[in-house]
C-alpha cells in the first residue's frame, strides 16, 4: 500500500469524529427532551385554547419559544461537559489522540458533534411547534368564517386576516436562528471550561453560573459605561463581569419578535457573527488549553 | 499556571474588542423600539425573587404569560384591584406586546367601569359614577403609555379612539386618534372611515367632514357603505351643498 | 545502524500535585530505544511509570525534560503518529458502535477511505478472529475481545511499531495466548512491538528485549537471554533414562570437573493443564485464517 502523505488538516478526520460523536450523543437518548418539548407545547396549546385567539397565540409562541431556548441551551451545557470526561473514561481519547489527529481537529470535530446533534433538536422542535401553531390557525380560521358568515367581505377579509397575523409569522425564524447561534456559543464555553474541569458537574455549575451572569452582563456593562459616581471595587467588578462574560441578552430576541416586531436583516446578521464569533474563539481558549493537556 | 494567566488575560483581552460590538448591537436593538425592560426594585418588588430572576435569565416573556393568566382567572373573579396591579406588571415586562396594552385598558375602561357604576355595595350614585370615571382614566393611562412603547403600530390607537367615543362620548379626541392611526402604514382601511365619522359629530368640523367623507365616496364602491352614505347626507344638508353636487340617492 | 523504532531520550517527568508544594517524580532520566522488528518488554511493577513512558512516546503527555521520538520523529509531532498504533490498558472504546463501526471509524482518523478502508477492515477482523461479531455492539464483547478489536484497531492503518499497555491484563489464559500468537504474528510481519506488562510470565515467552522500570528508573536492560541464562550452567532434560544411566551421567560429570546440581522431574505448567482442560469450545477457527 503506498502511504499517502499526512495532511495536517483533514476534513475527512474531522467529518468521522463529527459523526462518532453525533452517534454517541444520539444515542444517549437526548431526544426525550423533545418528547418533553412536544408535551408542553401540546399541553399549553390545549389549556391555552379558553382564550381568545390572540391571547392564545401569544402564550403559546412565548411558551414554545421559551422551552426552545432553554431546552438547547441545556442540551448544549450537558452534552458537551460530559465530552471530554467521557472519553477520557472510557480511554477511547488514547486511541482517538495515538491515530495521527492533531488535538485541534478533535476538539473541533466533537464540537461540531454537538452543534449538529443542537440544529437537529432545534429543527425538530421548530417543525413541531409551526404544526402545532398551524393546526391551531387553521381551526380559528375556520370558526371565525362560520361565526363571520353574515359579515361583509371586507370584514371577514379584515379578521382572517387579523387571526393570520397573529399566528405563524416568517420573523419567527430569525429568532429561532438566534436561539440556535446562543446555543453554540454556550457548548463552545463549555467546552472550553471542561479542558480544565475535573469533573462534569464542576463544568455544568460554572456553566449555570455563567448563564445567569451572561444575561445580567448588559446591565453591568451599561452600569460600568455610564456610571461615573460608583466607588473604584464596584467599578472594578462591573468591569470585571463586562469583558469576561458574554452579552446572552442579546441573543434573546423573541420576546420582541413575537410582539410583531420584524428584526431587520441587517441586525440579525450582526447578532449572529458576534455569537459566531464568541463561538470561535472559545473554541480556540479550549484548544490552547488542550493543545498540551495531559491525557 | 503560566497558562490560565494567559487564558485570563485573552478573554480579558477579547472582552475589550467585543465591548464595543456588543454596546453597538444592545443600542441598535433598543432604538428600534426593542426595549429592553429597566430592571428596577420597584419591578422586583411586584413580581418576586423567582420572578425577578427568570426574567433576568431571558425567560421574561413567559413570567409575562404567568402574570398574564393570573390576571384572567382575577378577571373571572373580578377581582379588580388585583387585575389592574398584575397588568401593570405585564406591561412594565413586555412593553412590546399590543395585546396586553389592550386587553389592560380594555378590562379597566369596559369591565371594571362597568362593574363599578353597578357596584350595588355603593348606595351613593355620585360615588359610583367617581369609581367609574376612574377606571376610563385607567384604561386611557394603560393606551396612552402602550402607544408612547409603540408609536408605529395602529392598534391602540385604534382602542383609545373608541375609548374617547364609547366611554367619554368625546368625539372630537375619538377623531384624531382614529386619525393618527389610519396614517401607519399598517392600519386597517376602516380606521379613515371611523375618523370621518366622528369628525362629523363635532360641531364647527362640517367642512372638513364633509370633505373626507366625500374623498372616501369618490375612492370607490369598496368604501360607500350604508353609513358612510348617511353622514355624507347629513353633511350636504347641514352644509348646504347645492344640489347638483350632491351624491345620488340610493335606488329605491 | 538503522533508525531506532522509538527513541526516548533523557526523558523526565514531573506530576505537580495540586494544592500541594510537593509533586510525584514519575520518570527520572530515562533512556530507551528499540531497534526496529524487536518485541521490546517494558516490565515494572504498578506505578512504577510504565503507562506514563508509553504516553510520552505517543505524544499524550509531554515529557517535563528530554524528548521522545518515534522512527526519528519527535513525539509532539502529529505526523510521528502516522507510523504508530496504540492501544491502551483495559481499552473500552465506544461501546455503542459495533467491532465493524470501530474499526471504520479509526481507520478514517488513519486516513484511509472507500475501498482501501474496507478491505483493511474485513482483514483485520479475520486477522483477530472477529469476523463473526463485527455486528455486535462493544457493549456485548469479551474482555479478550476487546483487546482483540483493540489491537485492530491499533494496526489499522499500517503502522510499523505497535504500542500495547497491558496487553494481556484481565484476560483469561486462552485469550491471553490468543493474543501472544497475535503478536508474534505481527513479528513475523516486520512490525514492532513495544508492549508494557507487570505480568513476567507472560512476556517472557515472546519478547526479544526487556527494560525494567522501577520508580521512574530503567534498573535493567537487554536481550531476553542475556538477563534470564546463568552462564556456567546448563539444562539436560532426558526422556526415558535409567537411575543406572543417571548415574554414570553424575560420575562423567564430576571426572571432568563439572557438577550436577539438581535433578528433578520436569513439570508441565499449570497454564498449559488450564489451556488443555477448556481448549475445545473456543473459535477454533481463527488460528486457520492468515
Amino acid at each position: 500500500m503506498i502511504r499517502p502523505r499526512h495532511r495536517a488538516f483533514s476534513l475527512g478526520r474531522i467529518v468521522a469524529i463529527t459523526g462518532n460523536t453525533l452517534t454517541e450523543l444520539t444515542r444517549l437518548k437526548v431526544f426525550y427532551v423533545l418528547l418533553l418539548f412536544a408535551l408542553v407545547l401540546i399541553g399549553t396549546s390545549i389549556f391555552m385554547a379558553q382564550l381568545t385567539f390572540q391571547q392564545e397565540f401569544q402564550v403559546v409562541k412565548d411558551i414554545a419559544l421559551g422551552a426552545m431556548s432553554i431546552f438547547t441551551s441545556l442540551l448544549a451545557v450537558v452534552t458537551t461537559a460530559r465530552l471530554l470526561p467521557q472519553e477520557i473514561e472510557d480511554r477511547t481519547i488514547y486511541t482517538i489522540l495515538a491515530k495521527p489527529v492533531p488535538r485541534v481537529e478533535y476538539l473541533l470535530g466533537k464540537l461540531l458533534g454537538v452543534l449538529l446533534l443542537l440544529a437537529l433538536s432545534i429543527i425538530a422542535m421548530g417543525a413541531l411547534f409551526f404544526i402545532v401553531l398551524y393546526l391551531r390557525e387553521q381551526t380559528v380560521l375556520y370558526e371565525t368564517t362560520r361565526q363571520m358568515s353574515t359579515a361583509p367581505p371586507e370584514q371577514m377579509a379584515d379578521a382572517l386576516r387579523a387571526v393570520r397575523a397573529s399566528a405563524f409569522s416568517a420573523g419567527l425564524l430569525p429568532g429561532i436562528a438566534i436561539i440556535y447561534v446562543k446555543a453554540c456559543l454556550l457548548a463552545s464555553l463549555t467546552l472550553f471550561v471542561s479542558t480544565f474541569a475535573t469533573t462534569t458537574v464542576f463544568t455544568t455549575v460554572v456553566m449555570v453560573f455563567v448563564y445567569f451572569i451572561g444575561h445580567l452582563q448588559g446591565i453591568a456593562r451599561e452600569y460600568w459605561l455610564q456610571n461615573n459616581s460608583a466607588g473604584w471595587i464596584t467599578k472594578s467588578l462591573l468591569a470585571l463581569v463586562a469583558l469576561l462574560f458574554p452579552d446572552l441578552q442579546l441573543f434573546n430576541r423573541t420576546d420582541d419578535i413575537i410582539a410583531g416586531n420584524a428584526i431587520p436583516l441587517a441586525l440579525f446578521l450582526k447578532t449572529a457573527t458576534l455569537g459566531l464569533f464568541y463561538t470561535g474563539f472559545y473554541l480556540l481558549l479550549a484548544w490552547s488549553l488542550f493543545f498540551r493537556k495531559e491525557l | 499556571m503560566m497558562r490560565v494567566f494567559v487564558v485570563l488575560i485573552s478573554v480579558a483581552l477579547f472582552g475589550v474588542a467585543k465591548l464595543p460590538a456588543e454596546h453597538a448591537l444592545a443600542k441598535a436593538h433598543r432604538d428600534l423600539h426593542f426595549r429592553d425592560v429597566d430592571f428596577n426594585l420597584g419591578l422586583r418588588e411586584q413580581i418576586g425573587q423567582l420572578g425577578f430572576v427568570a426574567a433576568l435569565s431571558g425567560f421574561r416573556s413567559l413570567v409575562a404569560d404567568g402574570l398574564f393568566i393570573q390576571a384572567h382567572v382575577a378577571w373571572e373573579r373580578t377581582e379588580w384591584g388585583r387585575v389592574l396591579l398584575l397588568f401593570r406588571q405585564v406591561t412594565t415586562l413586555q412593553p412590546r406586546v399590543i395585546l396586553f396594552w389592550d386587553m389592560a385598558a380594555w378590562h379597566m375602561a369596559w369591565n371594571a367601569s362597568t362593574a363599578a357604576i353597578n357596584n350595588p355595595a355603593q348606595p351613593r350614585l355620585a360615588l359610583r359614577i367617581k369609581a367609574q370615571r376612574e377606571y376610563f382614566a385607567l384604561g386611557k393611562d394603560f393606551l396612552e403609555r402602550g402607544i408612547r412603547n409603540n408609536p408605529e403600530r395602529p392598534q391602540l390607537y385604534e382602542a383609545l379612539g373608541r375609548l374617547y367615543r364609547d366611554k367619554y362620548i368625546d368625539h372630537e379626541h375619538a377623531a384624531e386618534f382614529f386619525g393618527k392611526g389610519a396614517a401607519l402604514p399598517e392600519a386597517p382601511s376602516y380606521l379613515k372611515r371611523f375618523a370621518a365619522y366622528e369628525l362629523s359629530q363635532c360641531p364647527g368640523h362640517e367642512r372638513e367632514a364633509y370633505d373626507r367623507l366625500h374623498a372616501l365616496y369618490a375612492s370607490g364602491e369598496n368604501e360607500r357603505l350604508p353609513t358612510l352614505l348617511r353622514r355624507l347626507k347629513e353633511m350636504e344638508i347641514k352644509l348646504d351643498i347645492p344640489l347638483d353636487q350632491r351624491i345620488p340617492d340610493r335606488l329605491p | 545502524m538503522s533508525e531506532p523504532a522509538v527513541a526516548v531520550i533523557g526523558v523526565t517527568k514531573i506530576f505537580p500535585v495540586p494544592f500541594q508544594r510537593r509533586s510525584v517524580v514519575a520518570l527520572r532520566d530515562l533512556t530507551l530505544r528499540v531497534s526496529p522488528g524487536q518485541i521490546y518488554g517494558l516490565l515494572g511493577p504498578n506505578g512504577s511509570g510504565k503507562s506514563t513512558t508509553l504516553k510520552i512516546i505517543l505524544g499524550l503527555v509531554p515529557p517535563t525534560k528530554g524528548r521522545a521520538e518515534i522512527f526519528g520523529k519527535d513525539s509532539n509531532l502529529v505526523a510521528s503518529r502516522e507510523a504508530v498504533g496504540f492501544l491502551p490498558e483495559s481499552p473500552y472504546f465506544h461501546k455503542y458502535l459495533t467491532g465493524e463501526e470501530t474499526l471504520r471509524f479509526h481507520g478514517k482518523l488513519g486516513g484511509l477511505r472507500g475501498a482501501a478502508l474496507k478491505n483493511r477492515v474485513e482483514e483485520l477482523l479475520a486477522l483477530v478472529g472477529l469476523t463473526n461479531a463485527r455486528k455486535r455492539r462493544l457493549g456485548g464483547y469479551s474482555k479478550g475481545m476487546l483487546q482483540r478489536i483493540g489491537l485492530a484497531q491499533a494496526l489499522v492503518h499500517e503502522p510499523a511499531l505497535v504500542v500495547l499497555d497491558e496487553p494481556t491484563a484481565g484476560v483469561d489464559p486462552a485469550g491471553a495466548g490468543e493474543i501472544r500468537d497475535l503478536i508474534l504474528h505481527l513479528k513475523e510481519r516486520g512490525i514492532t512491538v513495544l508492549l508494557s506488562s507487570h505480568l513476567l510470565g507472560q512476556v517472557q515467552e515472546i519478547c526479544d528485549r526487556v527494560g525494567i522500570l522501577a520508580n521512574g528508573v530503567l534498573v535493567r536492560e537487554g536481550a531476553l537471554d542475556d538477563l534470564l541464562g546463568i552462564e556456567n550452567q546448563t539444562e539436560l532434560v532426558l526422556e526415558n533414562a535409567s537411575p543406572e544411566l543417571l548415574g554414570e551421567i553424575e560420575t562423567l560429570a564430576s571426572k571432568r570437573g563439572a557438577r550436577v546440581l539438581d535433578r528433578r522431574r520436569p513439570r508441565t505448567s499449570l497454564e498449559r493443564v488450564f489451556l488443555e482442560a477448556t481448549e475445545s469450545p473456543r473459535e477454533q477457527t481463527r488460528r486457520d485464517t492468515p
